[in-house]
């Protein structure tokens, strides 16, 4: 079922006194994708960060209607422990939810399953964007934000991606991807958020 | 049910790995202990409240360097705790249990250890003197996570300086205690240390609430 999660008016989002979002009127649904794309500093990752509820600066005089769901952001810093290993930070975002096969299967979907048992902090920053697309596939959320989606992957990262995308996408599930210009990898079920006009 | 949960499992597993872990710190505050009455009265006897009052200082000492050995980062916390699906509540409740499971035990190996060294003890009852000891830890964790959740003090010198008066403040309870008042009397103080340790974690507990609506 197709749900209106976030309803906004006149959104107005900075940091400090300075306005980076300014008057932007939105609807999103829980069965659409979205492309938010904009030139640096016109607050894609600002608008990614507010929509996942991870924005911390200050919200202006804005009307905002929202309605609670699971929305999962894989930003361009990695959120996964760097003191935990791989197994342990599946466990521990999952919430021990997820029996051991799955989690392995998919892994192994992803290309990490050889590195179960390895600390994060050793990771590369590539082999971070594959387990952080591994954990979001095992925790399957209702919304997943991906900023810069393109960072740190290889060739067979973006197919990973894509491929993760296009079965959320036919699963009913909503993806929101952050980035510069117009991704055509992707198929062409992505709505425009355009912030340079 | 605790040490199955997986934000404790979590907690403990960092602890151990982390670098600048407390069980560095330990190690290093009790090289401080045994060569404190040496340098203090160039023996291994100290006058009994000077040693207590020492005492205590080495507590405040040993629970300021935990506390400002891992700072927590507000924007990575909250962006963990979102993809993790966390409450902030539930977090603080966790990370409470956690941080005591770290710190309660090498608390009082300190302090055993420096009555062992300086070959005294404290006036009061066992149970008394752990249970002074309880409610310090906890409150002195409250404080600390408080501190880290709600402001924006990343600087370790800047919540040394504020920190370290909250805890010798906490410390004004516990120092009677020790010094062996009688039994009515400390129970009255340990009521009120109680009254307090409620006071921090419902206050806490309401802004985290209010903060989740």
């Amino acid at each position: 079922m197709s749900v209106n999660y976030l309803k906004s008016k006149n959104l107005t989002l900075g940091y400090g006194n300075d306005i980076v979002i300014n008057n932007l009127n939105l609807s999103l649904m829980s069965d659409e994708n979205y492309q938010i794309i904009g030139r640096n500093g016109v607050g894609k990752s600002t608008l990614l960060n507010f929509i996942s509820n991870n924005f911390q600066g200050n919200i202006f005089k804005s009307t905002v209607v929202s309605v609670q769901m699971r929305i999962l952001e894989i930003s361009s810093q990695a959120t996964i422990n760097g003191n935990l290993t791989l197994k342990e930070n599946c466990i521990y975002f999952t919430k021990e939810k997820i029996p051991e096969r799955k989690m392995l299967s998919i892994l192994e979907k992803y290309g990490m399953h050889n590195f179960l048992d390895d600390l994060v902090q050793n990771f590369s920053s590539g082999m971070i964007k594959r387990s952080e697309m591994a954990i979001a596939d095992l925790i399957n959320p209702e919304i997943l934000c991906i900023d810069e989606p393109l960072n740190y992957l290889d060739k067979d990262g973006i197919v990973l991606l894509q491929n993760l995308l296009i079965s959320r996408s036919k699963a009913n599930r909503s993806n929101i991807i952050s980035s510069q210009e117009f991704l055509k990898i992707f198929e062409n079920n992505f709505e425009m958020i355009d912030l340079n006009v | 049910m605790f040490s199955n949960n997986f934000l404790i499992k979590k907690e403990l597993l960092s602890e151990y790995r982390n670098n600048t872990s407390l069980f560095l710190i330990t190690p290093t505050m009790a090289v401080l202990v045994l060569v404190f009455p040496i340098l203090s009265e160039n023996r291994f006897v100290v006058d009994d409240n000077f040693f207590i009052i020492n005492q205590l200082l080495f507590l405040i000492f040993f629970t300021t360097l935990f506390s400002i050995r891992n700072p927590l980062n507000q924007k990575t916390l909250h962006r963990e705790l979102n993809f993790a699906n966390i409450n902030k509540h539930y977090f603080f409740r966790f990370k409470i249990l956690s941080e005591f499971l770290i710190y309660f035990p090498q608390a009082l190996i300190l302090v055993a250890l420096f009555s062992i060294f300086t070959n005294t003890g404290v006036k009061s009852n066992v149970v008394y003197f752990i249970v002074s000891i309880v409610f310090f830890s906890i409150n002195s964790i409250m404080i600390n996570i408080i501190f880290q959740m709600f402001t924006t003090f990343s600087n370790r010198f800047v919540q040394f300086i504020l920190m370290v008066p909250v805890f010798m403040s906490l410390s004004f309870f516990v120092a009677p205690i020790w010094l062996g008042i009688n039994p009515n009397l400390t129970i009255i103080y340990l009521l009120m240390y109680l009254g307090i340790t409620l006071l921090i974690f419902g206050y806490t507990n309401w802004i985290l609430q209010k903060d989740l609506k």
